[in-house]
């Protein structure tokens, strides 16, 4: 750890030696912050431009740009889609900083202009691929389940993003599991993203700015998942003036308050949700209850030009209740020290010190315990950018994660408990990273992103670990042709700070962009990427229930190459867009869990997994309108995901025989088509439409009698498949009576999920039927239609 | 314990998921198998004599009156220790009976079953049960604090590595419910298992204990190895839903000596077994 530190240091005094030493001299850079005017939030995406020149650049997550161009006179261009253009003469005869503010189309025109975010179109000069960035009005258009705008949903409706049904919670990118993205919300990891089982998502649209999925491409600076990396940031809080937004809803209701602190030097943010199911329940002498709230908290203060403090958080919770017998509690916490420091105006940088926590409480009244299980992370990083020239963009940093995992507890809540107090072994680990990425002009058409991620990491002892004979935790018999727990034949004590075991992988990422012409391009990129830490779950879908293990002596860091190759074209004027990916993505040490493995209460995770592949590969289109009074989308995506478990140093063939398996998160087909439309200043409409191809699922291929029962063999793993997914989703939006110089504005929204009642199974299972013994197949389905009903504030 | 921890998350998705119905899905045929229920159960406080082995076949999963027994086979089963056999004989019927078998504690025993040419082996270990301390109802444990459950208390023996198997069946029942429990969670401590049957809302059947019930109750000691067996496959027993764990084969300890591939379903089980009824008040 010590070592690594080192290294991390010296790498990162070299690399602002070189960006310096390199510095031209007959240039000068203007930089600066872009803003919206009307609230002061720092706006991610701004392009800014010499006119006349194809020197541009765009703004940070920070709203910060820098722009160096040779002595002159220039007319800098500010512009962000839905905002309005803004052009300033510049003489360029030293360094300066300019900030701009500018303001929103709809508050400075007569007419309003429904237009995409600019991120939302083609970007066709940044070799960036793979990347769904959509901004919150857009997510806050669609129809939505149960009256609450869930940002993971509406990511869902684009290419290459799946979940597993309805009622389960996460996401799934490009055939990748759950564990594999990595959620950051204002940088804090977020361990599990759903409340409720995956009915509503743990975001609250009212706090969030803006969500960017990055599917592939994923740049050096993140690290540690190896299927995508989902960037959801916070608003600041409005540091103009004091404001409220809120919603009552049929399920819960929210309410944001934001406003300016310090005499505008600040501004604060605070946003709570809560659901009242429960309170209904309980009003209905109804003894089960669920229930779930969370919180958002936002403040920033401005120390001057060149330094700024943020300080955010998150906390959610969700808890149900079964009579006196259970009671259940779950949720992340999270929260956030940020500074930014401009060192000049070349060289941003941004020191961040985050905790985050998930944790899992079960309360079994009825056989007198209490189950913990938890795990949390202090993540110190340091990222800085280097505006180095027109042409060339430097960025590098380092981070470093300690993780603390405990995997479960068991507290007898009495003297006459049956069950015995339990500590499963906390485990404790450090991930480290350090990167550096350029971001390079090589010519007028040609731009390319380099760069590579040197990332680490090391379980840390303080337990005893189990030996194994042969070193084999898992054992194939071959009489039998099952694999087995392997046989201690001792132990070897680990002293806290030692270490079990310590991994160092290189993760080059680089990805190009060339410009056929002004409204086409062609893309192609490459990442390698690592992750150490692993989401254990034999279930068809992850619950809170489940645990996170670190990589060690037998569980290896996943690691994974993809491929990918695009076309990117903008129409009539940016007004129609379309992206076409092809992708391949491999990835190593994926890990399968053995016929009847048992993970609640496992000390040894070892002895219930072996080590696989997967692989993944699939063409996504997407064809977007992004202006007028009608905009929308319509998603295709046609992939294949697989996985393969051979036996390995266990010996037999491996799971299913070490034949390929699709994964759960394999769809063939997946079709979304999304749109909305504004009739007029009230009235505004939106639909969903989605068709995916059913989930891969194992049924009985055979029955036979035993214990007086009928008991159903089974097909190999994942060889059926559900029935086809199909839903449509309508929703109206209405403005009462708005009148623009009202502060006050309220909206009502309207919204029926799966129009049609489409029953579509969540699962299907097979047993006996109890009164006549045959055997059935019953389909257990979530959502039929469900209307909903919302009225929206602001004021 | 850990059944505790399955249940509620299976409680909490089931409460959400109102809407279940029975549909007609097509399924995969496999080739058909031997199934072997030989379970030599000594019933504790007899002389065990009296045993019977059954062959079966297995068939389609939505195949519903097909003779599935396997008649002709040669069964025997044979004492490690002094190598005496036991030969069990064929009814004609898929069942194979002796009144000859010994049963010997702690005793490894090999059951060899000859069937169209092809040899099955097994082997297992006689094992102990604890004694019945007490049989009672009762009614606040379980999910339902209206619904009767029947309490078995025993004492789990102090070294680890116990396990237990319960078949409970409600004589107006048509299917018997198992459970089986290892002592991970609670070894050497006294064990007040209880079954509650809870009433399915999708149907009018009364399924719940009632009084004037009675439920016959089988207990026994059994191998981990079983153990591992029987919990795959009472967990697969009645589906798999969304959050239990992907269904797998379930493989017994019925090798075949001949065609490895062509492996039994069903299990050589040897157990001292408590048999006895509660009547429900």
């Amino acid at each position: 750890m010590f070592k690594q530190s080192k290294k991390i240091r010296l790498f990162l005094f070299t690399c602002v030696l070189v960006c310096t030493a390199v510095s031209a001299q007959n240039s000068y850079t203007i930089s600066g912050t872009i803003t919206d005017a009307s609230n002061g939030e720092t706006l991610f995406g701004a392009s800014v431009f010499l006119k006349g020149t194809t020197n541009g650049v765009v703004t940070n997550e920070y709203g910060f740009y820098s722009l160096t161009a040779p002595k002159g006179e220039y007319t800098l261009n500010v512009s962000y889609m839905g905002y309005n253009e803004i052009s300033k003469a510049v003489t360029l005869d030293k360094n300066q900083k300019i900030d701009f503010e500018i303001s929103e189309f709809s508050t400075a025109l007569e007419e309003v202009v429904v237009t995409a975010e600019e991120p939302e179109r083609a970007l066709l000069r940044k070799p960036e691929m793979s990347v769904a960035k959509m901004n919150i009005g857009t997510v806050k258009k669609m129809p939505v389940v149960l009256g609450e705008v869930d940002i993971l949903k509406s990511l869902q409706m684009l290419p290459g993003v799946t979940n597993n049904g309805e009622g389960t919670g996460g996401f799934h990118v490009r055939g990748g599991a759950g564990d594999q993205n990595l959620v950051l919300l204002d940088e804090a990891i977020i361990y599990n993203t759903s409340h409720m089982f995956g009915f509503f998502s743990v975001f609250n649209a009212d706090a969030i700015k803006d969500v960017k999925l990055y599917k592939g491409g994923i740049p050096a600076r993140f690290g540690g998942r190896v299927s995508s990396v989902l960037d959801v940031r916070q608003k600041d809080g409005n540091n103009k003036r004091f404001e409220a937004t809120g919603g009552i809803g049929i399920i819960s209701s929210r309410l944001a308050l934001e406003g300016p602190l310090f005499k505008e030097k600040g501004s604060f943010l605070i946003a709570g949700r809560r659901s009242y199911a429960d309170l209904l329940l309980k009003a209905a002498g109804e003894d089960n209850s669920v229930s779930f709230y969370d919180l958002n908290l936002k403040t920033n203060y401005n120390i001057n030009d060149n330094n700024k403090l943020y300080l955010s958080g998150y906390f959610g919770r969700d808890a149900f209740e079964l009579g006196d017998s259970f009671s259940s509690s779950y949720g992340n916490s999270t929260g956030n020290l940020r500074w930014n420091h401009i060192f000049n105006e070349k060289l941003f940088s941004n020191l961040s010190a985050v905790v985050s926590r998930y944790d899992y409480d079960l309360g079994i009244t009825a056989a007198e315990f209490d189950w913990i299980s938890s795990i949390s992370n202090y993540n110190l990083k340091y990222d800085l950018k280097y505006y180095f020239s027109n042409n060339f963009k430097l960025d590098f940093g380092a981070s470093g994660i300690y993780y603390d995992f405990n995997p479960g507890q068991i507290i007898p809540t009495s003297d006459t408990a049956e069950v015995n107090p339990l500590l499963l072994d906390s485990k404790k680990a450090f991930e480290s990273g350090i990167y550096v990425n350029a971001e390079h002009k090589l010519s007028e058409k040609l731009n390319a992103q380099y760069g590579v991620r040197i990332s680490g990491f090391t379980r840390f002892g303080g337990q005893a670990m189990v030996d194994y004979a042969n070193d084999q935790p898992v054992v194939y018999n071959p009489t039998l042709g099952i694999y087995e727990r392997g046989i201690a034949v001792g132990e070897t004590d680990y002293a806290k700070g030692d270490a079990i075991e310590s991994f160092t992988n290189f993760e080059p990422r680089a990805s190009l962009a060339y410009t056929l012409n002004e409204n086409s391009s062609l893309k192609l990129g490459f990442s390698r990427a690592a992750q150490y830490i692993h989401l254990l779950s034999n279930t068809a879908s992850a619950t809170p229930l489940d645990v996170w293990t670190p990589s060690g002596e037998f569980v290896k860091p996943q690691l994974s190459n993809q491929y990918a190759f695009g076309y990117f074209r903008n129409f009539k004027d940016q007004v129609y867009s379309m992206e076409a990916e092809v992708y391949y993505k491999n990835t190593d040490n994926r890990i399968d869990y053995i016929d009847g493995s048992d993970l609640i209460g496992q000390n040894t995770i070892e002895t219930e997994i072996l080590n696989g592949e997967s692989r993944a590969y699939g063409l996504e289109l997407l064809f977007r309108k992004n202006e007028g009074n009608f905009t929308g989308w319509i998603a295709y995506t046609l992939s294949k995901s697989e996985q393969r478990t051979p036996g390995g140093s266990a010996g037999g063939l491996g799971i299913n025989d070490g034949e390929w398996y699709n994964t759960p998160y394999d769809r063939t087909h997946d079709v979304s088509i999304s749109g909305s439309y504004r009739l007029n200043d009230k009235w505004s409409f939106g639909t969903n439409l989605v068709f995916q191809t059913g989930r891969p699922v194992t049924y009985p291929n055979g029955q036979y009698e035993y214990e007086g029962l009928s008991i159903a063999s089974y097909a190999p793993r994942n060889s059926d498949r559900l029935p086809a997914y199909h839903r449509l989703d309508l929703s109206v939006n209405y403005k009462p009576n708005r009148k623009p110089e009202k502060r006050f504005k309220g909206e009502w929204v309207l919204g029926i999920y799966n129009a049609y009642n489409r029953k579509n199974a969540a699962s299907i299972s097979f047993g006996q039927n109890i009164e006549t013994g045959a055997n059935e197949a019953t389909r257990t389905a979530i959502f039929g239609m469900v209307p909903s009903l919302t009225y929206n504030f602001k004021f | 314990m850990k059944n505790y921890i399955k249940l509620t998350i299976l409680f909490v998705a089931v409460a959400f998921a109102s809407c279940t119905d029975v549909i007609d899905v097509p399924v995969q045929t496999a080739e058909t198998r031997l199934v072997i229920e030989a379970s030599l159960d000594w019933d504790k406080g007899t002389a065990g004599n009296n045993q019977t082995i059954s062959l079966r076949t297995s068939t389609a999963f939505f195949e519903t009156n097909s003779n599935t027994s396997a008649t002709g086979a040669t069964v025997t089963v044979t004492n490690d220790a002094d190598n005496t056999q036991v030969l069990f004989v064929d009814q004609n019927n898929g069942d194979y009976t002796t009144d000859e078998f010994i049963p010997v504690m702690n005793q490894s025993f090999t059951l060899e079953v000859i069937y169209n040419g092809e040899t099955y082996i097994a082997t297992e270990t006689l094992n102990p049960v604890p004694d019945i301390e007490e049989v009672y109802q009762g009614i606040e444990d379980g999910f339902n604090d209206e619904e009767l459950e029947v309490h078995v208390v025993f004492q789990d023996p102090p070294e680890e590595g116990n396990n237990v198997f319960f078949k409970f069946k409600n004589q107006r029942d048509l299917l018997p419910t198992l459970e089986v429990g290892d002592d991970r969670f609670v070894n050497g401590n006294e064990i007040d298992w209880w079954l509650e049957l809870d009433d399915d809302d999708e149907t009018d059947e009364v399924e719940s204990f009632q009084p004037g019930d009675i439920v016959d109750i089988e207990m026994a000691a059994i191998s981990t190895a079983y153990k591992d067996y029987l919990e795959i496959l009472i967990s697969q027993i009645g589906g798999v839903g969304l959050f239990e764990a992907t269904p797998v084969a379930v493989k017994g300890n019925c090798a075949n000596l001949t065609n490895p591939e062509n492996y039994a379903h069903g299990y050589f089980r040897l157990t001292e077994v408590n048999k006895f009824s509660y009547t429900f008040e």
